[in-house]
């Protein structure tokens, strides 16, 4: 793709007022036929009839090529600080996200520093509590093990708790991993020193789907969860409460009949482990290892 | 709009009939919102195209221009036409900028002009994206290539960002001077569809001479007998900041009224010289080239070069600003034939070598720098002190770094950092020496100048591969009388006694301080005062010879007669011992000033020489003085003595100090004066 082809796909992804689904939508209608720089220049009508968008999408398109000339500016800015712009469209934009995450959520465009090639590797998302306990963090300890003995990327949140036991851990092997970010990819220059040189050797990719500078803010740290299930196959989760951002991730995977594999947690541990194997998630051992024989039946007493 | 329409509104703005013929052809595909590389030559009306194009379009035009005082000038003119103009530049104050940003924000500007380095400001960058841009220009579109004269990095990222902008949005970008070769790297960096206009680069105005010489100073001599003589108004351009200090010094020695400028000088100053230039207060401005071609003025009636210039592109843009009006402008080049000995190269010719030779850095340095940044990421200053290179060499390093790919600059927290990138490439040192080939064979031609025998502006012409086949009569070569340095008996008798009580000045004057400017008995490179300075600092350890001492009484007495000094301090130092208290003690015998001893050293420093940048050169001392009695300088004016002045970063320091324990005025005095890379 060429570069002035950026500027547009970053004021698409941008338009406040249609959806991420209709989005995509709208890209599959056109891209056979046009590419970004074309379908801008389509007039409103063609927009309609050419491309199935509804009179007000048109018009919230149209009124967005102004900003292009605004845009261009910002692009400038993000590639000459060495910051990669996917879009959906791309060659380069993960399969796995596409297939997990469908039109509805794949995001529009990625935004990602480090080692583009962390994607095309078998990848391991280890996710859980941000107050985890030390069974949960020993958990995720073995499980980033795990990964890097099996060449395996890990995909964490850089939350606190467990998401940082995993970035930490399978650094700490000599492993991988794929950050996904809560925030606009430039405003983490914290993390751009602290992971200095992992990011130059190769060991770390971070990615963001938010506009580049946007801070961190809890709504945008919910709304990255279903990327870090989205760009792998196999989720570990280390220790879930019965509610908030674990809780409502594993169920929506569950859902969508993700294989999740949950730490079959002790009797008396705090935490609602055991309810989310109830509802479906395989159980695992400390080691990571399917425990075929737990049968559940104390839950059942318990909650049911 | 057609032609005809255009001329209706072109002359109730601009209040001019009609367009050239190019300048309309320009104009039209710019309406049309296509792309323009303009070439034409300077005085052509370039401007015009872009500001007439710019009052027709609803939002902002930018225009990237590296020239602060042509963005002054052209802003002030287009405002008494009525058209709203601003520029933002690093002149400016925080609540001008803001003010201007927030004018076209509003969208209550039409032609906004700005510094290339600004596309490096993160605040600018922000503030941009709010505002409704119609059309970029990028002035001296030159400096876009290595291959040009006058290479800038930060206008790689104009590059960089004309690529990205919107595929209808019109882009005109303009030069006087480009080759060939530089036209197409500017052609291909550009990308898109762009159409190139080229017109004729032939002046006819210019009277274009030759002076031979067979020294420095009668290059002195002649203009001392023949300037007077030259009508109007014009520009002296030098070698190095020195030579225009000296040059200008004895120029109004003998009754010249001119003025030195030098790119160092505060913006204040520079702007107020440049204004009254406009005004023709001054016969002339000595300057380096670093006054540029930032001097919006028609009627420049004369250029002399005391310093054979780069090559023939540097040359052509050099005099470009001659004669505008198109009235005859009289274009001088002294060169002096004497050759060194040894190496047999011409003596003019060596500054211009030492610049070439000199443009990049050691490639130890550059690896050093790469080595830094593998292991951090780093800011400027960062580098500056963890490399002890000067900045001028690290930013030179890092340009070319960020061009190969080898780092990248980022923001951390608003302020710029450097990183190493994942799978850099090693560095290509073959593209410097390429490039240096290149300048050695350009300052070749820039010779082949003072000693063709063809027309020398076909000679230019042909050098900026011009296909003009006109015949050119505008030079010493064809119609007009060849000028010789043939010095009267009068003014060699002034320049003898000029030189012998020429003294340097000390620009150290801050608004920061009491510190004012002050003097310098010589120059250190000039005559044998540095070696033997040197000589009894380090070798003899004896005492200054009587001649320094005379000197430095004199200089004191003819420059500084007219201050009340009270007291007279000195600075104590590091390794030299006693020397510089045995000289200012005579000295204040001869002077009848009071010596105090109550400036001493309160922890050891190392000598200022060894550190390459001032980054380090102020930590090495800041702090490190105090008084013993501090009360004692209270409302005292005192004049600072010592040695030598390098980069006056020691007599800074201390004349803050002072300055907070209460000195009305402090003056600083040395026995010589360095010019950079002496010691």
């Amino acid at each position: 793709m060429n570069n002035n082809e950026l500027t547009y796909w970053l004021t698409f992804t941008h338009v406040i007022g249609i959806s991420n689904r209709r989005k995509n939508e709208i890209i599959s209608n056109f891209i056979n036929n046009y590419n970004i720089i074309e379908f801008y220049n389509l007039k409103e009508n063609e927009l309609v009839n050419a491309c199935n968008l509804n009179s007000d999408e048109a018009k919230l398109i149209k009124e967005s090529h102004n900003s292009l000339s605004n845009n261009s500016f910002l692009v400038e800015d993000l590639l000459n600080q060495g910051f990669e712009l996917i879009p959906i469209i791309s060659k380069k934009y993960p399969k796995t996200l596409k297939k997990n995450l469908k039109m509805k959520l794949s995001p529009n465009m990625l935004y990602i520093k480090g080692d583009i090639g962390l994607f095309d590797f078998d990848s391991v998302a280890i996710v859980g509590s941000r107050t985890a306990s030390q069974n949960s963090l020993d958990f995720t300890d073995n499980i980033a093990k795990n990964c890097y003995e099996n060449n395996q990327v890990v995909v964490s949140g850089f939350a606190k708790g467990v998401d940082k036991q995993a970035l930490d851990s399978i650094l700490n092997y000599g492993g991988k991993s794929i950050i996904v970010l809560p925030q606009g990819i430039t405003t983490f220059s914290s993390g751009f020193k602290k992971y200095y040189k992992q990011l130059i050797d190769g060991d770390i990719l971070l990615l963001s789907t938010f506009h580049p500078n946007m801070p961190w803010s809890i709504q945008n740290a919910m709304a990255r969860n279903p990327i870090i299930y989205g760009l792998t196959n196999k989720i570990y989760v280390a220790e879930s409460n019965d509610s908030g951002g674990t809780w409502f991730g594993v169920l929506d995977g569950l859902k969508k009949n993700r294989e999740i594999y949950i730490r079959y947690s002790d009797e008396n541990e705090k935490n609602a482990n055991r309810q989310l194997i109830q509802k479906g998630g395989i159980p695992v051992n400390m080691q990571g290892d399917v425990l075929d024989d737990v049968t559940g039946n104390k839950q059942v007493e318990l909650f049911g | 709009m057609n032609r005809d329409e255009a001329e209706i509104t072109l002359k109730k703005l601009f209040g001019i009939d009609k367009f050239y013929d190019e300048q309309w052809e320009t104009v039209d595909k710019l309406l049309k919102g296509e792309r323009v590389l303009l070439i034409q030559r300077t005085g052509f009306g370039k401007s015009l195209c872009f500001q007439f194009v710019a009052t027709q379009y609803e939002g902002i035009t930018i225009i990237f221009s590296p020239l602060i005082a042509l963005m002054r000038d052209q802003v002030k003119s287009l405002k008494l036409n009525g058209i709203a103009a601003a520029y933002l530049n690093s002149e400016q104050t925080d609540e001008e900028y803001n003010e201007v940003i927030s004018l076209a924000i509003e969208n209550n500007i039409k032609i906004l002009y700005i510094a290339p380095e600004r596309m490096e400001n993160k605040k600018w960058n922000e503030t941009v994206r709010q505002m409704k841009l119609s059309m970029v220009v990028v002035d001296e579109a030159h400096t876009i290539s290595e291959w040009g004269h006058d290479f800038r990095p930060a206008f790689k990222r104009i590059i960089q960002l004309v690529q990205l902008l919107p595929a209808d949005m019109p882009v005109l970008a303009t030069t006087a001077t480009a080759n060939k070769k530089v036209q197409m790297d500017i052609e291909t960096q550009i990308t898109g569809k762009i159409t190139t206009l080229r017109g004729k680069l032939l002046r006819p105005n210019f009277h274009l001479f030759v002076i031979g010489t067979k020294s420095e100073e009668e290059k002195y001599q002649w203009l001392g007998d023949n300037l007077k003589n030259l009508p109007g108004n014009g520009l002296i351009y030098t070698g190095t900041r020195v030579d225009s200090e000296r040059y200008a010094n004895w120029l109004n020695n003998i009754g010249v009224n001119c003025v030195n400028y030098n790119g160092g000088f505060e913006a204040e100053k520079r702007k107020e010289i440049e204004n009254s230039f406009m005004t023709n207060k001054w016969k002339c401005i000595v300057s380096t080239n670093a006054l540029g071609m930032g001097i919006d003025k028609s009627d420049i009636r004369f250029i002399i070069h005391t310093q054979i210039p780069q090559s023939p592109i540097h040359y052509y843009q050099e005099i470009g600003r001659a004669g505008r009006d198109g009235k005859a402008a009289y274009v001088i080049l002294f060169f002096n034939s004497d050759k060194d000995d040894v190496n047999d190269i011409y003596k003019d010719c060596e500054l211009p070598l030492a610049f070439i030779e000199g443009s990049k850095p050691k490639l130890v340095y550059y690896n050093s720098v790469i080595n830094l940044l593998k292991s951090e990421p780093l800011k400027e200053n960062e580098i500056i002190k963890k490399s002890n290179l000067k900045q001028k060499q690290v930013r030179i390093i890092k340009a070319d770094l960020i061009e190969q790919g080898i780092i990248k600059e980022v923001i951390y927290n608003r302020s710029k950092t450097y990183e190493y990138q994942r799978n850099a490439p090693e560095l290509d040192s073959s593209r410097f020496e390429k490039l240096r080939k290149q300048k050695l064979k350009d300052l070749d031609s820039m010779v082949e100048y003072v000693f063709t025998k063809q027309p020398r502006m076909k000679y230019l012409s042909e050098f900026l591969e011009d296909t003009e086949t006109k015949v050119f009569t505008n030079c010493d070569n064809t119609k007009y009388k060849k000028r010789i340095s043939n010095p009267s008996n009068e003014v060699i008798d002034k320049y003898n006694n000029y030189i012998n009580d020429e003294f340097p000045i000390l620009e150290l004057s801050t608004k920061l301080s009491n510190l004012s400017d002050g003097i310098a008995s010589s120059f250190y490179g000039s005559s044998n005062v540095g070696n033997i300075i040197h000589k009894c600092k380090y070798e003899t350890k004896e005492d200054f010879p009587d001649f320094l001492l005379n000197q430095s009484v004199k200089a004191i007495k003819s420059k500084l007669y007219d201050i009340d000094f009270d007291m007279m301090l000195y600075i104590p130092p590091t390794i030299s011992k006693d020397l510089v208290k045995n000289f200012v003690t005579k000295l204040s015998d001869k002077l009848d000033i009071p010596l105090s001893h109550i400036l001493f050293k309160n922890r050891e420093t190392e000598p200022q020489k060894i550190f390459t940048n001032n980054y380090l050169k102020k930590d090495n001392i800041k702090g490190a003085f105090s008084l013993k009695n501090e009360k004692l300088v209270k409302q005292k004016t005192i004049l600072l003595v010592d040695d030598i002045c390098d980069s006056g970063t020691t007599l800074k320091e201390i004349g803050s100090m002072l300055t907070k324990f209460g000195a009305i005025k402090i003056v600083p005095f040395t026995i010589a004066k360095t010019i950079s890379g002496d010691i």
